[in-house]
């Protein structure tokens, strides 16, 4: 149901629009009408099939002054009166609009959906319907027809009763493919475990031997940055002769290509995800050789150990001056030196990045979702398996052998038990007998070779149902299911920790209160802690950061690396906020600091100095207080600018965003396709100005009236994010509203005054849990019981807003659900 | 499919490989046979630490000479023999001696100063250069009538599993040493990988649909949707599959089955690369290579048997102590030399084998066997192993590949193995004025080779 990319550009192509032309990604979202095309889309999608909010059958609508306050039950009059009103739909509205809402194509094609309440409707009935007489369908005949339409098709609560929704089959998406891999080897290995300390664990030897007696520093070091020259790297080293040994583990928090890049004048060795595997061999020190660099894809959530050695080497020759310095690409970044922040001093146990290409899965709810099934999605499944059939050959199989030394290995006994054991992991329980017999021992039958038994074991392993549709496990007990939904749920992933796998063989995952401590085990995970960061960047709107770029003009100073910097800024903001005490929901919003760096000062000003300048900081580091120019996250330049045209800002876009993702709203399509007025035919008009301008007429005001107040409260941040307080030489006006669901219209002035709102509001916080639970869950949250949206958004301000408890509750609810439909002939 | 059981079946259904593998892995094909133009190959093979000179050179130059002992096992190829004595490697430089001996034989130009420290001599890194073998790859894969799916291919024997001036000799450039695949099986992954993981995967999905059969009882009509639509793509994966492997069985093409099935050589299962496997994993490595020479998957190859200061034990040969150190050994140790002389004559069969298996191999689509299209060249990091001197390098050549006049003995009087370098890659119809370092190649090519 997304707009396909083609048909965006076709539009675009028809803009006369300068900037537009500019740069693409701007285009493909500078006119208001395709945002709303395409986010309400997707919204209404989604609420079609699923959501059953303050509407939810029976619930009170607002009321205006003579009409009924229910829309299905109610007396005999609220009937008669919907009867009233279906008559009048077939006669005049039905031609155009479609016997129950759908459109027609020929006049109005798209479903007549939406959230005004019944009386807002019957409003806008009065004023524009029909389209060619408007005065033919007014005062009671209109309430009587937005009283059928509201009950019949238009709201969310009539959309779910006519499609109920459910939870549907899917297939691993990718990431959860790549997620599930990595713990099919990790299951393998060490449990994982995580801590705070950061840096990378350093030994420094006099001599290039690693002797305990010539050890003369050890300590942690934050980043792998040096220029030692001819000196000594430190006391009682001979400047001519030493060795550092750093170990440490890679943590990564966002899935992706990276490039790792090690620069060293001195012999340095590298190895990278497990010991076995050499990520740069430079044994041999030559002249010229001094950078290497790798590309991989690393998963989110993992921390990949790995371990560098440098050797100055005495020598009869002339020594080069050492230098050495451990930086990367993130994903659509810049390259720098790694930073402390994603470094672990220690050794984590092996993991394993898969490499294969998968395709992009469906999002056109609003999360990732496995409902379907290409030629191209399998051929990944192929690669994938082949992939990791081969690091069960070099790595996980020979390392099975050494740990089983003592096992008999008659009749390939230990190939057998390997094997069963990652069939066992793959398909989330113990196998039955014609099981083993299919997957594990007719295979291994086959192949002489005990590496092609174990290519041909995994291959068919990991391409069978049984370990792509995680749900498929109706004839599991309750807790292997319970455990399945658990890691599907925070980790994107399938139970292979020791201690999931025990109480899920133990049947000890039945009541709510051992989910719930299994869940509370699960949560500070890094795996859970990455696809929380994953869904905040999707609540912000933030996936497409990497292509943030303004006019060079206007802004020479916002250029990649700044960019980088703010990147850097949100995430550590988010992560620190996550893995904080009361991880509160409301700091999101609220919070009067933000991540700083230097550079970020220089362009953004003093409110972005560091909090303490005394401590000298060069990293990123808190910045000052002030609750006027950081607004939580809201006034995050990277959001701000990815919320604005190249060289304006978008009060549409911003208030788009804010209604559909922060306050969970409906948007009608827009009624036509619109370029923007240019700034430069209204040049003594200032943004807000000229965006009233445009949408004053009656048809776009139904949706701008909501939109543009909420976006105008943001008018002080420019494009880049820059706090400023005049535009064209007149005052900005930042005054906007916006009515809640319960009807009550709420005022505010500027950004703080709207985050204050925000963080108190129902339909902030509903939107919020809502948008948590489909992302974590990827299946719609009414499937769960229609009032299990509301009971979730209780329980989160119950706990004061916390977010990892919110997780929580989403993962234990998610898990105690029975598969609906099971064995069902 | 459920005939492609076992692995002894696969490999046999594997027959698609030289005719349909092009076909099915979308390859460059093979387009030295459009133009008419015989092929040219060249594989270089090493073997470390020297020789005995008494027991490995002719006595005698020209048409008329007899193989010593070491060179006895050629015997059968004696026509198609040219020894050249009298080459030597003059490369000076950082680098002790059998760095430069390993690091300079291909590339004929010297090692950046490094920190590698060997012997007596200065520290040195990689090479300054490319080597012939790649320079060779290069100039082939230029050009579409020479291109082949991998321009060249690196063999190692028993190569230690590490990465320094003594265990590299091919160079893609300067400081860019080439590793070379010491592993069979990762071998046979490289070459027949992509077709071996179809064939496998054929075989492998009639089991699935059947699986997908039970687990279907598992789930309502609206979601048996979805997995009949999975189930229906692996149907046509595994039809789409299988009428690619019958192409490759099909009678039609039963003359080119017969060729590409011997070109697909069977590698013993779980053979470990440990010290005392080695003439098995020189087998197998050399029907590797001559089967990849066979399905024009490369025309340059090079074989590297261990490396420089190479030390395997050979107790097959009943010699318990390590090559390298036995090399150390004054003449004047009469076991010692007689082994020295055992154990190059064990490498000199290696290529022996080699040879014999190319003797045997029709030239595909072409005249003649394999052999007459393909010279071996036969070398060494030194002269001889206890003076580690580099002059007279032994440089053997086997095959018709280059249209050297072969059936002799030659000796050269002390002259830079720069231009035998020329000679090869002019040869190779790419001829060069200089190559690595010019100051040794002032007079050309060598004379007196065609």
């Amino acid at each position: 149901m997304k707009r396909p990319p083609q048909q965006r550009s076709r539009h675009l192509s028809e803009t006369q629009n300068h900037e537009q032309q500019r740069c693409f990604r701007y285009d493909s979202v500078v006119c208001c009408s395709l945002l709303v095309i395409h986010f309400s889309m997707i919204l209404l999608d989604s609420h079609n099939a699923t959501q059953a909010d303050d509407t939810a059958a029976g619930s009170t609508e607002v009321s205006i002054a003579g009409e009924p306050t229910t829309e299905q039950g109610g007396g005999q009059q609220d009937k008669k009166r919907r009867e009233h009103g279906a008559t009048i739909y077939q006669q005049s509205c039905q031609s155009c609009h479609g016997a129950s809402g759908q459109g027609t194509r020929e006049a109005f094609d798209r479903p007549l959906v939406g959230d005004l309440s019944i009386s807002g409707l019957s409003k806008l009935i009065s004023k524009t319907m029909p389209e060619d007489d408007p005065d033919a369908c007014v005062g009671d005949n209109a309430a009587a027809v937005a009283a059928y339409i509201h009950a019949s098709f238009y709201s969310k609560a009539a959309r779910v009763r006519n499609r109920p929704p459910r939870i549907a089959l899917s297939r691993l998406t990718g990431e959860q493919l790549r997620q599930s891999i990595a713990d099919l080897f990790g299951h393998f290995m060490k449990p994982s475990v995580t801590t705070d300390a950061r840096g990378v664990k350093a030994d420094y030897y006099n001599g290039t031997s690693k002797k305990t007696e010539e050890k003369r520093i050890e300590r942690i070091d934050d980043v792998i940055d040096f220029d030692f020259g001819k000196e000594s790297p430190g006391k009682e080293i001979d400047p001519k002769s030493y060795l550092i040994h750093w170990q440490g583990s890679l943590k990564v928090n966002r899935t992706g290509r990276y490039e790792i890049v090690l620069r060293s004048t001195c012999s340095c060795m590298m190895d990278f995800g497990s010991d076995r595997r050499e990520l740069f061999n430079n044994h041999v020190q030559s002249e010229g050789r001094e950078e290497f660099r790798r590309s991989l894809h690393l998963t989110a959530g993992r921390a990949y150990p790995f371990e560098i050695s440098l050797y100055q080497r005495k020598r009869k020759t002339e020594q080069p001056p050492a230098k050495i310095s451990l930086s990367w690409v993130p994903p659509g970044g810049t390259q720098e030196v790694i930073p402390k922040r994603h470094l672990i001093p220690e050794r984590l146990a092996g993991t394993f990045p898969l490499q294969a290409k998968l395709p992009p899965d469906d999002r056109s709810y609003g999360y990732e979702r496995g409902t379907s099934v290409s030629r191209q999605w399998d051929q990944s499944t192929t690669e994938s398996a082949i992939e990791f059939a081969e690091i069960a050959i070099d790595e996980l199989y020979p390392s099975f052998r050494r740990n089983n030394r003592k096992v008999s290995d008659e009749n390939r006994n230990q190939l057998r038990s390997f094997l069963n054991e990652i069939v066992e992991v793959a398909f989330r329980g113990k196998l039955a007998d014609s099981t083993r017999k299919l997957y594990v021992d007719q295979q291994i039958d086959l192949s002489e070779d005990d590496g092609e038994a174990i290519r041909r074991v995994l291959l068919l392993t990991l391409k069978s149902p049984r370990f792509l549709y995680p749900t498929l496990d109706s004839d599991r007990s309750r807790s292997q299911r319970a455990a399945n939904r658990l890691a599907l749920v925070l980790f994107d992933s399938l139970p292979s920790d020791a201690w999931l796998v025990n109480a899920a063989n133990k049947n000890q995952l039945q009541t709510d209160k051992q989910l719930t401590n299994a869940a509370k085990r699960m949560v500070d995970n890094y795996r859970t802690q990455a696809k929380t960061l994953a869904f905040l960047h999707e609540w912000l709107d933030l996936k497409t950061t990497e292509e943030i770029a303004k006019d060079k003009d206007k802004f020479p100073e916002f250029d990649a690396d700044l960019v980088q910097d703010l990147r850097q800024s949100m995430d550590c903001f988010l992560e620190d906020l996550l893995e904080s005490e009361s991880s509160d929901f409301r700091q999101l919003l609220q919070a009067d600091w933000s991540y700083t760096t230097k550079r970020l000062e220089n362009y953004y000003g003093s409110a972005w100095s560091y909090a303490d300048p005394e401590k000298g900081e060069t990293e990123l580091a808190p910045s000052r207080q002030d609750s006027n120019i950081h607004v939580g996250v809201l006034t995050h330049p990277l959001l701000m600018s990815n919320l604005s045209y190249h060289r304006n800002t978008s009060p549409i876009h911003r208030g788009v965003f804010l209604t559909l993702r922060t306050l969970g709203r409906v948007l009608r399509p827009p009624n036509a396709s619109f370029t923007p007025l240019s700034p430069d035919l209204h040049p003594e008009l200032t943004t807000r100005e000229r965006v009233q301008l445009q949408t004053g007429e009656v048809n776009c005001q139904a949706c701008h009236q909501q939109i543009n107040s909420l976006g105008f409260a943001l008018e002080q941040f420019d494009a880049t994010g820059r706090f400023r307080s005049t535009e064209r030489k007149k005052n900005i006006d930042t005054t906007g509203s916006y009515r809640e669901r319960s009807g009550t219209e709420v005022n505010f002035d500027g950004a703080r005054e709207l985050a204050d709102y925000l963080a108190e509001s129902k339909d902030c916080h509903l939107a919020f849990v809502e948008s948590a639970f489909e992302h974590f869950v990827k299946q719609p949250i009414a499937a769960f019981g229609s009032e299990t949206a509301e009971k979730l958004t209780q329980s989160f301000r119950d706990s004061g807003f916390n977010i990892r408890e919110l997780l929580v509750t989403i993962a234990v609810t998610a898990s105690r659900q029975p598969l609906p439909d099971a064995k069902k002939p | 499919m459920k005939s492609t059981t076992t692995r002894r079946d696969f490999i046999r259904k594997l027959g698609i490989s030289g005719a349909a593998a092009n076909l099915v892995l979308t390859l460059p094909s093979l387009g030295g046979e459009a133009s008419g133009q015989s092929k040219q190959r060249v594989v270089f093979v090493f073997s470390p630490n020297g020789v005995i000179p008494k027991h490995f050179w002719p006595d005698d130059e020209g048409e008329k000479f007899e193989l010593k002992r070491i060179l006895e096992p050629l015997a059968p190829f004696k026509d198609q023999l040219l020894t050249l004595r009298g080459i030597d490697n003059r490369i000076k430089g950082d680098g002790d001696g059998h760095m430069r001996g390993i690091g300079c034989l291909l590339t004929g130009v010297e090692l950046f100063p490094g920190d590698v420290q060997g012997g007596s001599d200065t520290p040195a890194g990689w090479s300054m250069g490319i080597s012939i073998d790649q320079h060779l790859s290069n100039k082939l894969q230029a050009n579409t009538e020479t291109q082949t799916r991998f321009g060249s291919l690196e063999f190692g024997v028993m190569v230690p599993d590490r990465a320094d001036t003594w265990t590299r000799w091919s160079y893609a450039g300067p400081n860019q040493p080439v590793a070379p695949i010491s592993d069979p099986y990762q071998m046979f992954k490289k070459l027949y990988g992509q077709v071996h993981n179809r064939a496998m995967l054929a075989s492998v999905l009639d089991d699935l649909s059947e699986d997908f059969k039970k687990i279907e009882r598992q789930v309502s009509n609206e979601d048996r949707r979805m997995l009949q639509q999975h189930v229906d793509l692996v149907r046509a994966v595994e039809k789409e599959l299988q009428a690619e492997l019958k192409q490759g069985d099909s009678p039609q093409s039963e003359s080119e089955t017969a060729t590409a099935s011997h070109a697909v050589p069977q590698l013993p299962p779980n053979v470990q690369e440990e010290n005392d496997n080695m003439p098995q994993i020189s087998r197998m490595q050399t029907d590797l290579l001559v089967n990849s020479l066979m399905s024009d998957f490369t025309r340059i190859a090079t074989m590297q048997i261990t490396n420089s200061v190479g030390n395997p034990r050979m107790r097959w040969l009943d010699i318990d102590e390590g090559h390298h150190t036995i090399s150390h050994e004054p003449d004047s140790n009469e076991d010692a030399y007689e082994q020295l002389i055992k154990i190059n004559t064990w490498y000199s069969e290696q290529v022996a084998y080699m040879a014999k298996k190319l003797k045997e191999t029709p030239e595909p689509n072409g005249d003649g066997n394999m052999l007459d299209h393909t010279t071996i060249i036969w070398t060494n990091e030194l002269g001889k192993g206890n003076s580690h001197t580099r002059n007279s390098i032994p440089f053997v050549m086997i095959g018709g590949g280059l249209g050297f006049k072969m059936g002799r003995s030659l000796n050269y009087d002390h002259q830079p193995h720069n231009r035998l370098l020329l000679s090869i890659t002019e040869a190779m119809g790419h001829p060069e004025k200089t190559f690595g370092n010019p100051d040794y190649c002032g007079d050309g090519s060598l004379t007196g080779l065609s």
